[in-house]
């Protein structure tokens, strides 16, 4: 009975503390945050645009040719290592996930978990960087031999910044938040770099189908 | 156990665990509303197709081209 009654007022209990903590938002915060996360959507939809054309890029050239991988001097260069690829591909989904944690352990306003995720996230990144070097220098291809390696490095190279940058934006968010920049009720720059780096783990999962699997 | 035995091994743990974790996590995303709710609810999902990708690569069922 206890329980059940428990229970039954756990959400309302939950709505008051929300409720709570969003009325000592600030007022200006509270106006111009929609309109923040709106510009920065747009950001990402313009991000998806400048891989697009690297993508429908790779596609024409691809489709163009005879065989794929091409012949370069008579010999058919070799497929990627898929094992190796999935496994680096996972390092970066589950940064993708330890970086979901982490908002949720703000949210929560739980700092500790919260840093503990969020370096988490960082280090998973710096790890599916490393994996990306190691492709790079295993590769039996070069940039300039042909369209599989200039399209290759172009595409990965590209994405490979944007998980860098990530890497740096995660880390200036930890230093903010861990100097009080962020409040319990005003957090958008957390919102934000979660939402960049799904975004990135998201364009990993085309390119790995593009060049892994396809 | 060669290399890549053990890098497919950990895909497909890998996969199965941070897939699984996703998709609770969108499951729990499911009834928020907000812009970025919805954009949250897109990339999760995505993501989990991207472990689905990973686990049938892992076991050799996508990129088997040997």
């Amino acid at each position: 009975m206890a329980v059940r009654s428990v229970a039954r007022t756990t959400p309302y209990l939950e709505k008051v503390a929300v409720e709570a903590r969003y009325n000592d938002v600030d007022p200006v915060y509270a106006e111009t945050r929609d309109i923040r996360l709106f510009g920065f959507v747009l950001f990402l939809l313009a991000d998806c645009v400048l891989f697009g054309a690297f993508v429908f890029a790779y596609l024409y050239l691809r489709t163009a040719a005879p065989t794929w991988p091409p012949v370069v001097d008579g010999k058919q260069l070799p497929r990627l290592d898929v094992a190796f690829g999935a496994m680096n591909s996972i390092v970066l989904f589950g940064s993708g996930v330890t970086m979901h944690f982490a908002l949720e352990s703000w949210k929560h306003l739980k700092k500790l978990a919260f840093n503990f995720w969020l370096v988490a996230t960082i280090l998973l990144g710096i790890g599916f960087l490393a994996g990306q070097a190691h492709e790079y220098m295993s590769a039996q291809m070069t940039w300039q031999g042909s369209t599989f390696g200039a399209s290759f490095f172009t595409l990965t190279g590209l994405h490979g910044f944007h998980v860098f940058a990530g890497v740096c934006f995660l880390t200036v968010l930890g230093i903010q938040a861990n100097r009080g920049v962020y409040t319990g009720s005003k957090y958008f720059g957390l919102v934000a770099g979660t939402l960049y780096w799904h975004f990135v783990d998201v364009i990993w999962v085309l390119l790995f189908f593009l060049f892994y699997l396809w | 156990m060669t290399a890549e035995l053990l890098e497919r091994l950990i895909a497909c743990i890998g996969s199965l665990l941070v897939g699984g974790t996703a998709s609770w996590q969108l499951r729990n995303e499911l009834p928020l509303h907000g812009l970025d709710a919805q954009v949250t609810k897109l990339l999760l999902g995505l993501m989990i197709v991207g472990c689905v990708l990973a686990l049938l690569a892992s076991l050799n069922v996508l990129g088997a081209f040997a």
